[in-house]
């Protein structure tokens, strides 16, 4: 017999039996629409894990910070972050970038508008480069400029708030009036000397004007190179900082503190600073993903913190896949519910076509055309039930998504990529011929005396 | 005689068929020996349970012999299995069911182009060659119809017109009109008997009924698993004319 033939032959036999088609369909399409929503959900939650992985600094990426305090043997000073450690990083294998990272909190102003904690962070150029920035306008911090330039991170605008009372751009939803490019902000550095000033001078309250006999802390004009791309609310993990030049910082902050400790280096027990200054970690770029964990490890033996996003993510896809697989095992079962219907609705079918199967026999029909006929009726529900299933967990999933995100979270927490749509219909085609193999062996074996034997 | 000269479309040796109902035997066949020449119109007529029908499965394939050979058209049937039997009915042998036994779900052409469907002929095709048998047994009118919109002779003329259309060897017609009532038995009858004579058809039909089995040109009386007198119309036919 001709495909066309058999093709046109099973699904008219299903069209026959609409009704017991249509119901063993159903189970079908739950099935499937099951197994593929739950695997959706175990997809959204590792998707939307890689997605925050993202957010909170690319897999390539390993922090390196001081080595732990706790140990006994070992003096402190000695696991401190140092140009030579940076040096030592550098040099080992699949290392693209190691730069060192000093990082302080100042406060900006301009006009009536004031930023408390802003927090500056001192890189290298080159490491600032590979950083892949998006930028709204302006440039990074260039090499040759000779004078401090500040990159704005995109959110870091929202914190300004009017210090005349005005609310903050959180609660009013008005970003401050400051053109960050074009207008002059004032930085101080000084954090603390800035504080002092505010709160032992109770009446006067805000500005700098207010004479009060602790000197104010100087205020310095720098300059803004860049801000970065996106919106107030558009976070990723550089959307709250400023980003500078690790030199220009240092002979900054040398310049402003004098012979004061600058914030957040370490003391000596007398409370005086260390000659050298030390850097509050290591930003340490991976070639490739995959050396990330080698690179991690060589640090670590070097007797240093090392963090990356590796053992997280490694044990997350672990926990996800646990998850994925308890997931659609839950949809297996309704599938396996699914295949066993089909094999009863085939059975049935055969017991009822018994007469007309053994007529097809006596008047010479292939044994093997009969049992492709079965198998492609069972087939065809199977590929009906899957296209109709994926169908509907497209329906469900977005339907879950909308339900998440109203209740405040925006991630898809549903995901049905193609594949998994592919996968879906595939199987249940599978499953549906599956189920239908021994009753298409059963018809194949009737025998064809059955059907002229007079009743 | 011209027709006894022609090779023996069907050739049965011996044959035997033995059924076991618990411990006893029961010889549906008892040693059973003929040929059938083509062209030929023959009648196997014996009382229910005489084993004719038995006979007719066995020379159709669709039951094996006990022991014994069956040749039709060169082809031993009885080494056959059943893959190979159910080719050799689709290139070979047509078949006259006494119920009719059409599909409910296919009209009159699609009835009988389905032999021809199994062959693996395209549909154009196969639906010209079914209309031109429907021409022939008289049902130009009925060809869209389904079954249960025919009369009884008109669903028997479409399974007479099913299994002309392989162009066969053989047809086995099984109790070809039980299920008629006599003017269309008559009628299906005479249809047959034409159809033969026109295409040089070899019909062999089963039945239980002298009167029917008159219509052929030999007749087998079986009994007890056994030819007990071969009749041979013909001869009384022509010194009739």
């Amino acid at each position: 017999m001709r495909f066309f033939d058999l093709w046109s032959m099973s699904s008219s036999n299903l069209w026959k039996r609409k009704v017991r088609t249509i119901l063993t369909v159903l189970g079908v399409v739950i099935g499937t629409a099951s197994i593929v929503v739950m695997i959706s959900l175990g997809l959204g939650l590792s998707e939307s894990m890689m997605k925050e992985i993202e957010e909170n600094g690319g897999l390539t990426t390993i922090t390196v910070y001081p080595g732990e305090s706790n140990s006994f043997e070992e003096d402190n000073t000695d696991k401190l972050l140092t140009d030579e450690l940076v040096e030592t990083i550098q040099n080992i294998d699949h290392v693209d970038v190691a730069s060192p990272v000093l990082n302080i909190n100042v406060i900006g102003k301009y006009g009536s508008y004031e930023n408390s904690y802003i927090n500056v962070m001192g890189m290298t150029v080159e490491a600032l480069e590979k950083m892949g920035f998006e930028l709204k306008e302006g440039t990074i911090p260039q090499r040759d400029v000779g004078r401090l330039q500040f990159l704005y991170g995109n959110q870091v605008l929202a914190e300004f708030y009017s210090s005349k009372g005005g609310s903050s751009y959180w609660e009013t939803g008005e970003l401050p009036d400051i053109d960050l490019m074009n207008d002059s902000i004032f930085i101080i550095f000084d954090a603390d000397a800035y504080w002092n000033v505010q709160y032992n001078d109770g009446s006067a309250g805000y500005g700098d004007d207010s004479g009060t006999p602790v000197t104010p802390p100087k205020k310095y004009l720098v300059e803004t190179c860049g801000v970065m791309a996106g919106g107030p609310e558009d976070y990723n993990q550089y959307s709250w900082n400023v980003y500078c030049d690790i030199d220009l910082l240092t002979t900054q902050l040398k310049k402003v503190f004098k012979n004061k400790a600058i914030p957040g280096q370490p003391t000596t027990s007398s409370g005086k600073p260390y000659k050298e200054l030390y850097y509050n970690s290591i930003y340490v770029n991976v070639d490739n993903i995959d050396n990330v964990t080698t690179v991690q490890k060589e640090i670590v033996e070097l007797g240093y913190q090392a963090e990356s996003n590796m053992e997280w993510v490694e044990s997350q896809q672990r926990q996800y896949g646990y998850i994925q697989a308890v997931l659609g095992g839950i949809g297996a079962v309704s599938m396996l519910v699914a295949a066993i219907s089909i094999t009863n609705t085939m059975m049935m079918s055969i017991y009822e076509r018994t007469k007309e199967i053994g007529i097809m026999k006596v008047l010479g029909c292939d044994l093997r055309n009969i049992q492709t006929l079965f198998l492609m009726e069972a087939g065809f529900i199977g590929l009906i039930g899957g296209v109709v299933g994926v169908t509907l967990s497209y329906c469900i999933s977005g339907v879950i998504n909308i339900v998440v995100n109203k209740m405040g979270t925006e991630m898809q927490l549903s995901y049905i990529p193609f594949w998994l749509a592919a996968i879906g219909i595939i199987f249940a085609v599978l499953v549906g011929m599956a189920a239908g193999f021994f009753p298409s062996l059963r018809a194949m074996r009737l025998s064809p005396l059955a059907a002229i034997r007079n009743e | 005689m011209a027709e006894k000269k022609e090779e023996a479309v069907i050739r049965v040796k011996d044959l035997y068929k033995i059924y076991r109902v618990g411990d006893s035997k029961v010889r549906a066949l008892n040693g059973v020996d003929f040929s059938i020449y083509k062209g030929e119109f023959c009648a196997i007529v014996g009382t229910s349970g005489s084993g004719k029908s038995t006979l007719l499965n066995m020379l159709a394939g669709l039951e094996k012999p006990t022991k014994g050979e069956i040749i039709i058209a060169g082809e031993h049937m009885e080494t056959k299995n059943e893959n190979q039997l159910v080719k050799f009915r689709r290139e070979h042998i047509g078949f006259i069911f006494q119920s009719f036994n059409l599909l409910g779900t296919m009209n009159a052409l699609e009835n009988v182009a389905l032999p021809l469907t199994f062959q693996g002929m395209d549909k154009a095709t196969r639906l010209a060659r079914a209309d031109k048998v429907l021409d022939l047994v008289n049902l130009k009118k009925h060809k869209k119809h389904k079954p249960n919109q025919m009369s009884g002779g008109q669903q028997q003329r479409v399974g007479v017109a099913r299994a002309l259309v392989v162009n066969p060897e053989i047809i086995f017609a099984d109790e070809p009109t039980g299920n008629l009532d006599s003017n269309t038995s008559e009628e299906v009858m005479n249809l047959m008997k034409r159809l033969v004579r026109e295409q040089k058809q070899t019909l062999v039909m089963v039945t239980h009924d002298n009167h029917l089995a008159s219509f052929a040109d030999r007749i087998f009386h079986i009994k007890d698993g056994k030819i007990i007198k071969i009749e041979d119309t013909r001869e009384e036919n022509k010194e009739q004319e």
